[in-house]
């Protein structure tokens, strides 16, 4: 039996080592050129831990961050204050502390010094950072981004201020380069690739679907902002050993531009495209550079001496990149997930994840309930609930069923935690759970899927199950066992290197709903998993779920409009209607109840209702 | 109290002008949920017009700064903006960083690397004595101005077809589409506005500095973004509020900050939004509306 696995080790290698041949190859060409490309190559690696830095946090988690420069800057400065020769150091930054400006410390010392400390600057200025909306990260870290110029450039006793510092060692050689970018690589993708950076991407491609399956939002998003401005403190510290000057200026608005820019254009969501499109854009960059200076192109067009002619390039490039090529020249694929030569393609098919052979899912113990007592939820002046009970036991299938309007999605969200009710109180296996968030309540052993499907586009069928189970605390090895058996339980098995935002609709209402029993609930509410799928599949998902019932051992609260599909799965079923209870019964019984009928059908209606 | 009142009136002023920034990004942003980066450099070319028309009539100079500022906002749009509209929202604030960038770059490349002076009215630069205030002119004009606007704005936005187009396309731009709204004529228009502000803000900038360069785009664009985040996204009035209390913070910062900090301003000013978004994550007068619906 071998155990599932999110990639084939062929993927993996081909992802590890692509990148850190194009490193190597960029090392080569420095080491073997004139000296001022040798210079020039120091500082495209310097820059691409830097495209790397920001490739953790803005690629993995969707959020654009334009502060990250600020902690390139910190570490570059920090470097330089610790390996300045204290003569040096006297004369330029009186204001530094001795202990500081006394340390000549070497380049390897001084270089992981700015890492943790950029690190743990990054760290506390995420933790208020990260709690804003997904819309003003961008612009605090903007700010944030101008705080720093305005400091570095006004503390001038500690920084030198506008004129900045001279005369700091030029340390950093082509290998030690070479060398750092190749962590940085590899950093990157074991980042991306672990159980953190998979929740983090999930948050990427739908906030809500994440919340929903355990996960923090804010806390992965601080996580990757830390680890990012690890490597842009690296990237820093390397480039000012580098060109051994250092100004407020130099990690600015326009270095943000520009690492941005090679982000966007290797394509963000890659680690591959970060080395990629640092190197491409660098190689455009001297180009323009040297047409700068002025230049003769081919002996026909001569141009004279026009500076900022490279920065357009880049704000072109950037800009075409946008139009045309949204996804970046990697696509936002690592590099053992290109589209493969088709000599090659038999091959890779034959080596997909093979799955364990599903053990039955542990069952779960049939005791305990979620209780909802007198919930009233009211938007506006209208009342949407109006003191509502509901009790969902383990181990049963309640249907809770009412026509459109009658506040079916809005108990849902309030259960899980996305809603807090103007009233009432949910309480969990006897625990008091009114008002926590989403994420504690799917750690606290209750999961739900939505009216619309919400995957994860960019993430495969087995990598969106397993971060289910990962959003849960679940270790990424054992997710993603968890996830094959789960993907084999609802027959899914076969999709499961698709790309989620591949399938069809029934297919992603599906894997919704295989991605919420990873969390391995207790409790599963499903929010008309049927709506927008044909009869037959509709009828197809309802079979399955009465399977899932049966082996998971879970709560199932189905919620519905379609009252065919909760008769056949329900022994237990509540009707509300108008924000109230109208009934609890059997189906049999709902049925047979006048009100019913009436709220579903009108009063004139005479005809019994029901499969 | 002479002291505190002329301290005042400074930070109205000022609160003014950074009210016009916002406004200016918000109302691009009503219609097509962008941050548009590139607003500064709207405001920095219409600044250049007055350079480049330095010999004209100073009316027929602002004249041209305006219609530049429509000018580029319009282009912008149609050649950068329009492609990407369906795109997320990051991906259209990285197009406006890119259409900053050239648009910054092309001045200096073609135009001049260097900051320039221009000659304004002199009136401009002269005070009023009131009583024992004295009030520079240009305050004065920044004020009038302001309220000129706002009421003009006011006026298209409630009084016009255009306006009601505008609004109901910020309520909900697919339903006013469904509905006949014409999506690339109210986007025109909104940019077209969005200039016009910037064109204003422009102005005033150089009458108080008295010259121009490439790079004077950037801190007013932050500003209006600043701004913007106080006030909570996508509101008018969120925006000149935003606008008012950042300018007022800045400017009374600097009136009543130790000499030594004074340096040190920007940077208090540029914490205020996030020490305020810890405390109410969506602004000011925010509230979660601009949150994903479940």
């Amino acid at each position: 039996m071998s155990a599932a696995s999110l990639r084939t080790r062929r993927s993996i290698a081909v992802s590890l080592l692509l990148p850190l041949a194009l490193v190597a190859a960029t090392a080569l060409v420095g080491a073997n050129g004139t000296p001022s490309l040798r210079d020039t190559v120091i500082t495209v690696l310097s820059n691409m831990i830097i495209v790397l830095g920001l490739q953790v946090f803005i690629g993995n988690s969707g959020v654009y961050s334009f502060g990250q420069l600020g902690f390139a800057a910190a570490g570059a400065y920090v470097a330089a204050f610790l390996t300045l020769p204290a003569a040096f150091a006297a004369l330029q930054v009186p204001g530094l502390p001795h202990l500081i400006a006394d340390a000549q410390l070497g380049p390897l010392p001084s270089t992981l010094i700015a890492a943790v400390a950029c690190g743990l600057f990054a760290a506390v200025v995420g933790l208020p950072l990260m709690r804003t909306s997904t819309l003003a990260v961008p612009i605090s870290t903007f700010a944030f981004l101008i705080v720093v110029y305005n400091v570095l450039a006004n503390w001038e006793e500690v920084t030198g201020g506008v004129s900045g510092l001279v005369s700091i060692p030029r340390t950093t050689s082509i290998e030690s380069a070479a060398l750092w970018a190749s962590v940085a690589v590899v950093v990157a993708l074991v980042f991306k690739w672990s159980a953190s950076g998979y929740r983090l991407q999930a948050t990427r491609e739908d906030e809500v679907a994440a919340r929903s399956l355990g996960i923090s939002v804010n806390g992965e998003r601080l996580l990757a902002f830390a680890l990012s401005g690890v490597l842009c403190g690296v990237g820093g510290a390397l480039a000012v050993h580098q060109s051994g000057v250092l100004n407020p200026a130099t990690f600015y608005f326009g270095a943000t531009v520009t690492t941005v820019t090679m982000m966007v254009l290797g394509g963000a969501r890659s680690v591959f495209g970060a080395v990629l499109g640092t190197v491409a854009l660098s190689t455009v960059n001297e180009i323009l550079r040297g047409v700068e200076g002025g230049a003769n192109v081919l002996g026909i067009v001569s141009i004279g001496n026009t500076p900022g002619l490279a920065a357009i390039g880049v704000g072109l490039i950037l800009l075409a990149t946008m139009i045309a090529l949204p996804d970046g020249l990697s696509g936002g694929r690592e590099a053992g997930e290109l589209p493969l030569p088709r000599r090659l393609r038999r091959a890779r098919a034959a080596a997909l994840p093979a799955l364990s052979g599903a053990a039955p899912a542990e069952k779960i113990a049939h005791d305990g309930e979620l209780r909802a007592e007198g919930i009233s939820v009211a938007f506006g002046g209208l009342q949407v609930l109006r003191g509502v009970d509901l009790t969902l036991r383990r181990g049963e299938a309640l249907g809770l069923i009412g026509p459109n309007g009658a506040g079916k999605t809005t108990l849902v969200n309030v259960l899980s935690g996305f809603l807090v009710p103007d009233a009432g109180t949910v309480s969990l296996d006897g625990v008091d759970a009114s008002g926590r968030s989403p994420s504690r309540l799917a750690h606290a052993g209750l999961s739900r899927t939505f009216q619309a499907a919400l995957p994860f586009p960019h993430l495969s069928c087995l990598e969106s199950v397993a971060v289910g189970a990962m959003g849960v605390g679940v270790g990424r090895r054992r997710a993603v066992a968890v996830a094959a058996e789960v993907l084999d339980r609802l027959d899914l098995r076969k999709l499961s290197s698709a790309p989620a935002g591949s399938l069809p609709p029934a297919g992603q209402r599906l894997l919704g709903v295989a991605r919420a029993l990873a969390t391995r609930p207790h409790y599963l509410l499903l929010d008309e998993p049927a709506a927008g799928l044909s009869e037959g599949e509709g009828e197809q998902l309802v079979e399955i779920l009465g399977g899932v019932l049966d082996d998971f051992g879970c709560g199932i609260l189905l919620i519905e409009h379609e009252m065919s599909v909760v008769m056949s799965l329900c022994p237990r079923v509540q009707v509300i209607d108008d924000g109230a209870t109208l009934r609890v019964g059997s189906p049999a019984e709902v049925q047979a109840d006048p009100a019913v009928v009436e709220a579903y059908l009108g009063s004139s209606y005479p005809v019994a209702i029901g499969a | 109290m002479t002291e505190l009142v002329q301290n005042l009136i400074d930070a109205l002023a000022l609160g003014s002008l950074y009210a016009l920034i916002a406004l200016g990004v918000t109302v691009v942003y009503t219609v097509m949920d962008m941050m548009n980066f590139a607003h500064g450099e709207f405001i920095m070319l219409s600044a250049y017009a007055l350079f480049v028309l330095a010999d004209m009539p100073f009316g027929v100079a602002v004249a041209g700064a305006l219609l530049t500022g429509v000018l580029i906002a319009v282009l912008a749009e149609r050649v950068a903006f329009r492609p990407v509209r369906r795109a997320d929202l990051s991906a259209q604030l990285v197009t406006s960083l890119a259409v900053a960038t050239i648009v910054q770059n092309a001045v200096v490349a073609f135009v001049n690397a260097r900051p320039k002076s221009v000659a304004t009215p002199s009136f401009v630069g002269e005070t009023t004595q009131i009583g024992s205030l004295s009030v520079p002119n240009l305050e004065f004009v920044t004020l009038a101005l302001t309220a000129i606007v706002l009421a003009g704005l006011g006026w298209m936005l409630y009084r016009t077809r255009s306006g009601l187009a505008i609004r109901a396309a910020s309520e909900n731009f697919d339903m006013a589409r469904l509905l006949g709204v014409r999506a690339d004529r109210v986007i025109a228009l909104s940019f077209a506005i969005s200039g016009a502000l910037a064109a204003v803000v422009g102005v005033l900038l150089v009458m108080q500095t008295g010259q121009v360069s490439a790079t004077m785009g950037l801190t007013p664009v932050l500003v209006g973004f600043v701004a913007v985040v106080i006030g909570g996204f996508g509101r008018m009035s969120g925006a000149v509020i935003g606008g008012l209390f950042l300018g007022a913070v800045s400017s009374l910062l600097g009136a009543y900050l130790p000499a030594e900090l004074v340096p040190f301003r920007d940077a208090i000013v540029f914490s205020l939004p996030v020490a305020i978004l810890i405390f109410r994550p969506h602004g000011l007068l925010g509230s979660a509306t601009g949150e994903a619906r479940v």
